[in-house]
């Protein structure tokens, strides 16, 4: 009995502790003045106009983080397919090798995968220019898909194909119309990985931009020296919602717990 | 040709040599596209780390170990012993491995405990912590730096409640100063080892739940049942039963973050002093900040890599010998 009290209230604490500075910075964004203070002082929400329509530096960011994460995953997603269909149709060491190259960028230090990114632009002559960005994330996060198709592919039920097979599909009859409704779920998740992770993500960015544009994490750390300012908080909340859409949705109208590897669920 | 068939096929009976190689045009197009964008960025931090710097302008190709020499002994060896970036190294091991086992000792209650809910609790959860997983290091480095920043974080919370004298009153002051975290009037978090340290756990603590998620998730349940139906306490079900068939998810998942955590910039610029930066922090010096010497920054880089493999290669290399 006492154990079950003290598992509530370490979780009730891990989850303040995880939302704790979250929460502070939401706060923040509500100041009417050009300081954060927590809690906010005059709460307004002028911020959030500035930040989506009268600011253009952060206007700018905003859409330059838009078009890097909807394009990269979107490419993600084009890439991490023949990937995750190889390893599952074929599995032969070849395909093994491709795959674990293609996530070699996600589990190693991103900062040395951003140096040589930057080194790589800088060779082809396109360094700081934003589809050289949208490519790189394209890389980094081909793993997440790979992972998430791979998973959806594996929950294919053999038997099905078995059926398009006696009943004459050809091999692409049967993947238009077993294999991509199945794994459409699947790679629509693998989809909003990336593209929630590439909205986030900084350090590659911030070696591949070379300073000629700017993202919203980039405007944010270019920033920091001036101290902050509610506005940034406003891309906090901004971003932080854009995640928990994402996930919750795909909580949604997916399978959250079997993308993260749990058990299948039991019907 | 079915698919089906093809993959049997593929399974049943190995295809002759010459089958087996045959390229197609989009096999080719994919290979050189990941080839080119997943394994060139790391060819080339390799290839430039031997070059050298021109003086007053860029780097040219070359073929030297002085940029290793100076990573390692400084560049006036042998006259000179300088250990300024071994130095970096040696804080960049310490913060990773603090924060890495900070993580996954909390993470791992957590991610035990939540296993335990029901699949749609669980599903909430995952909303929640895979929403902070992905917020932005800048993001966090924002919030944490906020609450610890002396005017109106942590700092103010202390002297308002008079808890700041009372760590006076009891002699415990003085020990926080030797520690640093404490300036003659208030306690202070910034900058410090405990606050680069404490947003460091904080950035990997949802991927070490994460990480730890699967192997939980699907611990047998019957296992358990039957040490508990035997009279084992919950203690001793966490010991003998559960702590031994995670030892190498925990082991692996540790080692993840880890090198995750080789590579933290943001948190580290913003929460350790001067003194105490990691070797990410002088890579990007080197490379985009005021020196400008591209090789001298990759070689760093490569270090930075060669100690994340080694520890990569290591678990592996244990996860092999003690798997049955």
């Amino acid at each position: 009995m006492i154990l079950r009290v003290i598992s509530h209230v370490f979780m009730a604490l891990s989850a303040v502790m995880l939302a704790l500075p979250i929460v502070v910075v939401s706060g923040a964004a509500l100041n009417s003045g050009r300081s954060m203070f927590f809690p906010p002082r005059e709460p307004t929400l002028d911020r959030f106009y500035e930040f989506f329509v009268s600011e253009p530096v952060w206007v700018n960011a905003m859409t330059n983080s838009i078009i890097v994460a909807f394009c990269s995953a979107a490419l993600a997603v084009l890439l991490a397919w023949p990937l995750a269909y190889g390893l599952w149709a074929r599995g032969s060491r070849a395909s093994k090798f491709l795959a674990g190259l293609g996530s070699m960028p996600f589990a190693l230090p991103p900062i040395v995968f951003g140096v040589g990114l930057g080194f790589l632009w800088s060779f082809t002559g396109v360094l700081g220019s934003l589809w050289a960005g949208v490519v790189s994330h394209a890389a980094l996060f081909v793993a997440l898909p790979v992972v998430t198709i791979s998973i959806g592919l594996q929950s294919i039920d053999r038997a099905h194909l078995d059926a398009a097979a006696t009943l004459g599909a050809t091999r692409t009859v049967a993947f238009r119309t077993v294999i991509l409704p199945q794994t459409l779920p699947y790679t629509v998740s693998g989809f909003f990985f990336a593209l929630v992770l590439s909205f986030n993500e900084f350090i590659v960015m911030f070696f591949v931009s070379a300073s000629s544009y700017a993202t919203v994490t980039l405007q944010i750390f270019n920033s920091l020296r001036n101290g902050y300012t509610p506005t940034m908080a406003v891309a906090a909340i901004t971003f932080i919602t854009v995640s928990i859409v994402v996930f919750a949705a795909i909580a949604r109208w997916g399978d959250l717990p079997r993308l993260m590897g749990a058990e299948p669920a039991k019907n | 040709m079915t698919l089906v068939s093809d993959t049997q096929a593929a399974v049943v009976h190995p295809k002759p040599q010459s089958a087996r190689f045959t390229v197609s045009v989009p096999a080719v197009v994919l290979w050189t596209v990941i080839l080119f964008l997943c394994l060139t960025p790391f060819l080339l931090v390799l290839a430039i780390s031997f070059g050298q710097k021109i003086e007053g302008a860029s780097w040219e190709w070359a073929f030297t170990f002085a940029n290793y020499e100076r990573v390692f002994v400084g560049a006036n060896w042998p006259e000179e012993f300088t250990a300024l970036y071994l130095q970096r190294l040696y804080y960049s091991l310490f913060y990773a491995v603090i924060a890495a086992l900070l993580a996954i000792l909390t993470a791992f209650p957590f991610t035990y405990l939540m296993t335990r809910l029901s699949r749609r609790a669980q599903s909430a959860w995952l909303v929640f912590i895979l929403s902070s997983l992905s917020l932005s290091e800048v993001f966090i480095v924002m919030g944490w730096d906020v609450l610890l920043s002396n005017r109106s974080g942590l700092p103010m919370v202390f002297k308002e409640t008079g808890l700041t004298d009372w760590l006076k009153a009891n002699g415990y002051f003085e020990t926080m100063r030797e520690w640093g975290l404490a300036n003659p009037r208030n306690v202070k978090f910034k900058t410090s080892v405990f606050a680069t340290v404490l947003t460091m756990a904080y950035l990997v603590w949802p991927y070490a739940v994460i990480l730890l998620y699967p192997p939980l998730s699907r611990l047998d349940r019957s296992m358990i049942e039957a040490s508990q139906t035997m009279g084992a306490g919950p203690w001793t079900v966490m010991r003998t039963v559960i702590l031994p068939t995670m030892r190498l998810p925990l082991l692996g998942a540790t080692l993840l973050l880890f090198v995750f955590l080789l590579g933290v910039y943001v948190a580290v610029t913003v929460f350790a002093e001067p003194a105490k930066q990691t070797m990410a922090v002088s890579v990007y010096e080197a490379v985009r900040g005021n020196t400008l010497n591209a090789p001298f920054g990759s070689a760093q880089a490569v270090v930075l890599l060669c100690t994340a493999a080694i520890f990569l290669v290591a678990g592996q290399w244990i996860s092999r010998k003690s798997a049955p």
